[in-house]
This record gives C-alpha cells, sequence and structure tokens, in this order.
C-alpha cells in the first residue's frame, strides 16, 4: 500500500512538472504567442479569438505566480482554454471526443503486440539458436527501427490503394448511425485493423527481443536446472519456472515502451485519418492551434501517467516481494 | 583499435552494421561528388518514374528524388549523431554522478530522471517545436537531445552502481585517488558498452523522431532531408496519384538505416554479454548432435 502511495504521488509530481512545462513555454518564446498565432494564421483566425488566447495562456495583468496559481487551478477544473481552429470549442470537449478512439487502438494494438511478442520471445529463448530463434529475433530487430510512419505508409499503400481491401480513412462508414449494431461493429472492426495492426507491428519486436534476453538470463539460473533435473515437463519448465520470472522485467520494459506507443499511436492516426487524438493534433499543428497543442501534452501525460500506474499495480499484484515490503 | 574491429568483424551481425552504417556515412560526406546539382532545383515535369535519367523518379515539384535523398543523407545523420552525442553526454554525466556520489544527489536526479521518462515524449516534443515555429535541422537536433537523455541515464546509473562495489573502485579509493581519476579512468572503461548502447539507440531514435516531427509539419520545409521529402510526398498525396517512388525512397532509406544501427547495436550487445553470444554455437553443436544422433539411429535399423 505504501508503494502504491507513493507511486501516485510521484505521478501527481510528473502531471505537474509537465503542465509547468506548458505554462513556461509560452512565455520563454519571444514576442506574445497570441499575436504570433494570429499572425501565422493570415487571416484565418476570427480576430475576436486574440482575447480569448491571451487568456488561455494565462496572459493577464497580474504577477507571475498568481498567473501560475489561476493556470493551474483552471486545469484541474479541465478547462484547457478554447480550440482556436474550431474556435469557440473547448479544447477539453474537442479532447474527450478524441481520447476513446485512441485509447482502443492503443490499447488493442499493445495487449496484442505484447501478448504475441512475449508468446514468441518465450519459444525464441527456449530454442536458442535454432531456425524459429534466428529468424524471428533479426526480424523483430529489424521491425523495431522501422518507424510508425513507414509501416502505416506501406500498409495503407498496400491494402488500400493497391489493393483496395481495406478502408482508407475514418473510424467508421460515415453513412452509419453509431449503435451496438452488427453492421456498425463490423464496420468499426474493418477500419481499425489496420490501424492496429500496423501500429502491433511498431511493438512487438521490441517485447519480443525484451522476453528474450530476460528468459535465457532466467535459463541459466539454477533453479531450471533443479526443474529440469527433476523431470518436470518441458512445458512447465518453461512457463512456470523460467518464463514467469523472465516477466516481471518484461513488465518494466513495457511500461518504459508506453511513450513510444502513444507517439505511434498519433503519426499512425495522422496516415490512416483515425479520428483519435494523433489527428486532432496534426490538425492542430497545421494550424497552430496553440491551446489544442498544449491540452493534447496534458492529456496524453495523463493517459500515459494512468497506464504506468496500472503496471505499478499489476507488478504489485504479479511480486509478492513489493506486498510484504 | 584493431583488436575491437576485428571483434566487430568476426560477429556477422555487427559486420553488417557497420558495413551499412559506413555506406551512409560515405554517401553522405560524398553527396557534392554523387550529384550533379541543388537538390531543390526543378529540373523535370513533376512526378516523372524512375528512370535511366532519374533513377529514382521526380517529385511533384519536379525535383530529382535521388539528389534529394542523398542531401538529405547528410541531414539526417548529422542531426542524428549530434542529437545522440547531447544525449549521450547528459545521460552519461547524469547517471554517473548520482551513482557516484549517492545519497541526496542521486535521490534528485534519480527522481529528475524518472520524471523525464514518463512523460509522453513526442508530444512533448510537438509542443516544443510548434512553438519554435518552424525548426530547422539543428533545433530539432537539440530539443531531442535535451529531452530524451533519461533512459540512458537510468541505464548508466545502473550499471554504474554496480561497478562502485566492486574491488578494484574500492581499491582505487584507499590509495586515494582523486574523484575525476576514479570516474574517467576507473569507472568509464567499463561502461562503454552501455555508452555506446545509449548512443547508438539515439542516433536511431533521433532519426526516426525527426522524420515523424517532419513529416507532421513542424520542420522547416525548406531544408532537404528524409522527413521533409515524406511531407512534401504527403501533401502531393503521392500514394494515392501513384507516384509512389517519392513515398518510398525516404521510407527504404530510413528503414535500412535503422535495420544497420540496431543490428550494430546488437552486435555490441552481443559482444559485451558472453551469454547471449555463445547463443549461435550452441545452437548450432545441438543441430550437429541430432543430426548424428539420426545418422546412428538410421545405422542401427540397416
Amino acid at each position: 500500500m505504501r508503494f502504491i502511495l507513493r507511486r501516485l504521488a510521484f505521478y501527481l509530481v510528473a502531471f505537474l512538472v509537465a503542465a509547468t512545462f506548458n505554462f513556461l513555454i509560452p512565455r520563454l518564446m519571444p514576442g506574445n504567442p497570441a499575436d504570433v498565432m494570429l499572425a501565422q494564421a493570415q487571416g484565418t483566425i476570427p480576430p475576436e479569438a486574440r482575447e480569448a488566447l491571451m487568456e488561455t495562456f494565462g496572459f493577464i495583468n497580474e504577477p507571475l505566480y498568481l498567473q501560475y496559481l489561476k493556470y493551474l487551478g483552471s486545469i484541474f477544473t479541465w478547462d484547457f482554454g478554447l480550440s482556436v481552429k474550431y474556435y469557440p470549442t473547448p479544447v477539453f470537449d474537442l479532447l474527450a471526443r478524441a481520447l476513446p478512439w485512441t485509447l482502443f487502438l492503443t490499447g488493442t494494438a499493445t495487449l496484442l503486440a505484447y501478448a504475441l511478442g512475449t508468446l514468441f520471445g518465450i519459444r525464441a529463448a527456449w530454442r536458442r539458436g535454432s531456425g524459429f530463434d534466428s529468424f524471428m529475433s533479426p526480424l523483430a530487430l529489424a521491425l523495431q527501427s522501422i518507424p510508425p510512419v513507414v509501416i502505416a505508409i506501406t500498409a495503407m499503400f498496400l491494402f488500400s490503394v493497391s489493393l483496395n481491401w481495406l478502408p482508407a480513412g475514418y473510424a467508421f462508414d460515415p453513412s452509419l448511425e453509431p449503435s451496438l449494431s452488427g453492421p456498425f461493429l463490423s464496420s468499426v472492426f474493418f477500419h481499425a485493423l489496420m490501424p492496429v495492426l500496423s501500429l502491433s507491428i511498431v511493438l512487438v519486436g521490441g517485447y519480443l527481443i525484451t522476453m528474450r534476453n530476460n528468459m535465457i538470463g532466467q535459463l541459466g539460473e539454477d533453479y531450471v536446472h533443479l526443474a529440469e533435473a527433476k523431470g518436470l515437463s518441458d512445458a512447465r519448465v518453461r512457463y512456470n519456472y523460467a518464463a514467469r520470472n523472465a516477466f516481471l522485467p518484461s513488465i518494466t520494459a513495457f511500461a518504459i515502451s508506453l511513450g513510444s506507443v502513444f507517439g505511434g499511436s498519433l503519426i499512425t492516426e495522422v496516415v490512416f485519418n483515425y479520428p483519435g487524438l494523433g489527428n486532432l493534433l496534426y490538425m492542430g499543428v497545421i494550424a497552430r492551434d496553440f491551446p489544442l497543442i498544449q491540452g493534447q501534452l496534458l492529456i496524453m501525460t495523463l493517459a500515459m501517467l494512468s497506464a504506468n500506474f496500472a503496471v505499478d499495480i499489476a507488478y504489485v499484484a504479479l511480486d509478492p516481494r513489493l506486498r510484504r515490503a | 583499435m584493431l583488436n575491437l574491429l576485428k571483434v566487430f568483424v568476426r560477429n556477422r551481425k555487427a559486420a553488417f552494421g557497420v558495413f551499412i552504417v559506413v555506406f551512409y556515412v560515405v554517401v553522405a560526406l560524398a553527396a557534392p561528388l554523387i550529384t550533379d546539382h541543388d537538390p531543390n532545383k526543378r529540373v523535370s515535369r513533376p512526378h516523372q518514374p524512375p528512370s535511366a535519367e532519374y533513377v529514382m523518379g521526380t517529385t511533384r515539384m519536379g525535383r530529382d528524388v535521388y539528389t534529394q535523398l542523398v542531401w538529405g543523407t547528410r541531414t539526417s545523420l548529422m542531426v542524428g549523431i549530434l542529437a545522440g552525442l547531447i544525449v549521450t553526454l547528459i545521460g552519461t554525466v547524469v547517471g554517473l554522478t548520482a551513482a557516484y556520489y549517492g545519497g541526496a544527489t542521486d535521490e534528485t536526479l534519480n527522481f529528475a530522471t524518472n520524471v523525464v521518462l514518463v512523460l509522453p515524449q513526442l508530444p512533448l516534443l510537438l509542443v516544443l517545436a510548434a512553438f519554435l515555429g518552424q525548426v530547422g535541422p539543428l533545433s530539432i537536433a537539440i530539443i531531442i537531445g535535451l529531452t530524451s537523455w533519461a533512459w540512458g541515464a537510468r541505464v548508466t546509473r545502473a550499471q554504474a552502481m554496480t561497478l562502485k562495489n566492486r574491488e578494484f573502485i574500492q581499491a582505487s579509493q584507499l590509495i586515494g585517488e582523486p574523484v575525476w581519476r576514479m570516474i574517467l579512468v576507473e569507472m568509464l572503461p567499463n561502461l562503454l558498452s552501455i555508452i555506446g548502447f545509449n548512443f547508438i539507440g539515439s542516433v536511431i531514435f533521433t532519426i526516426i523522431t525527426q522524420a515523424t516531427l517532419e513529416f507532421l509539419g513542424l520542420g522547416d520545409p525548406l531544408s532537404v532531408s528524409w522527413g521533409t521529402m515524406l511531407y512534401n510526398a504527403k501533401n502531393a498525396s503521392a500514394i494515392t496519384v501513384g507516384a509512389w517512388w517519392e513515398m518510398a525512397a525516404p521510407c527504404v532509406a530510413i528503414v535500412i538505416i535503422g535495420v544497420g544501427l540496431s543490428l550494430l547495436n546488437f552486435g555490441v550487445d552481443e559482444i559485451s554479454n558472453p551469454r547471449l553470444r555463445t547463443l549461435g554455437a550452441i545452437g548450432k553443436a545441438m543441430k550437429l548432435q541430432k543430426k548424428l544422433d539420426r545418422a546412428r539411429l538410421a545405422e542401427k535399423e540397416a
């Protein structure tokens, strides 16, 4: 319990750091961001948005520490200001609409990649040097170094443009009404297929390599030899002994990979025109919609911290040493 | 130095990685020699497919894809190496300082490292790049360098901590060696493989991230790099109009350098961790044994 509380406190501080960045960056840049934005937008931003912008950035005629406090107050009440591109929609509303799609995409892709990567990693380590290992491990390594952009573009080119098997954009067929009906769900499924798979391909290599290397480390331990000497079945030694212990460090690796998960999903969404945070952010970047860009940093930080916290809880559940401490 | 080279060449993965990386470096250095004109010059009609004259075709703007790719290699490698150096420098200094001094210094530095580690990096980079306006390659290298050091710092710290309790470090403490000597002469050489790993990993990460930022339209569109090539190709809807070469060239370039650098990294890992290295040999021996067994079995049955 103390462990969990300490982690919670840590995440709160981390969130404050992100919020402080958001507060400081516009103030450290030369000039006034609202005017810069108006100049860059070349007339596409209504002039009456300027006031709202100034307020969003917290540029009010008060000392800096009061501006900061007021800024923090607005963040903790979910007030991220008004979007410039979609003026006058609040940034929070836009983010809340996009977030579920991103969570759906990243969640499915990560679980899929983690399950596959871990299973393949166990297998590659168990029969190291075998055909499976010497094919899968270099492949995993190669996949890991391919940027999400490239995988997404390639998948798009192959399956949407050349073969025309899968839709090239959106989360579902726009002619359908969102409901829990069969046609709608299958439309969601087919629209998600390519983004989910291309995001998983990016991730699977890293999980495979981590699990393989952990597992190889465990296979050299005495308790594994003892289990083998006792005549336990291969499967039992493999999964209940070695893999079980190799699993813990791989969960840490999972937590560390979350950053690239969210990064990868940003790009995948842009390529597939998927209506999640990434695509919204892309619109924001093109329009130099600063409140929107800043709001997404906070939401992404929040998503990442929650995911990390979930990993912590999983860690406590899996490692009895932490519960006793 | 020669010995180190031998080790690299003997490890097949590392050797292949070295080959790829050297090839890219040569291309980057020889850019003015192997291209005929400015990469931003319009040389032909738009979207010409690859031909004898323009081996990789032309872009929507009628620019030569090959020339752009070669000059882009220069930018991307420079950005990667510069950011890699910044990341490695900060990571090593933070990690070593934390491990060596321990106590409150360690707590503070470790806390900062952990905070940076849980912040989502790409969104943070997007905010920085957006406020800086259209950032050139140099600024991209610096902001990536300044935000990506946490992982390296954590790994270096962990490794340095285990070193600290070794006998040779304690011996050097007992004979009263100065701090700088202990850190630079006793500890640093033993961390070289981790530092190298960190550097190569950061270069890969930077090349990918730079391409991503520029693809999203945050880069300086006038600079020539793989990322701006992707951005221009996306804006020209290269894929949907069938001009796949405009998109494929930078994609392939990024993938190959990424694979090359990872192979190099994997090789470094195997060279410094004997347990991973012998696996190939064990596998071969096991296969041979099985073959022998089968041959014997066949003999018996015959």
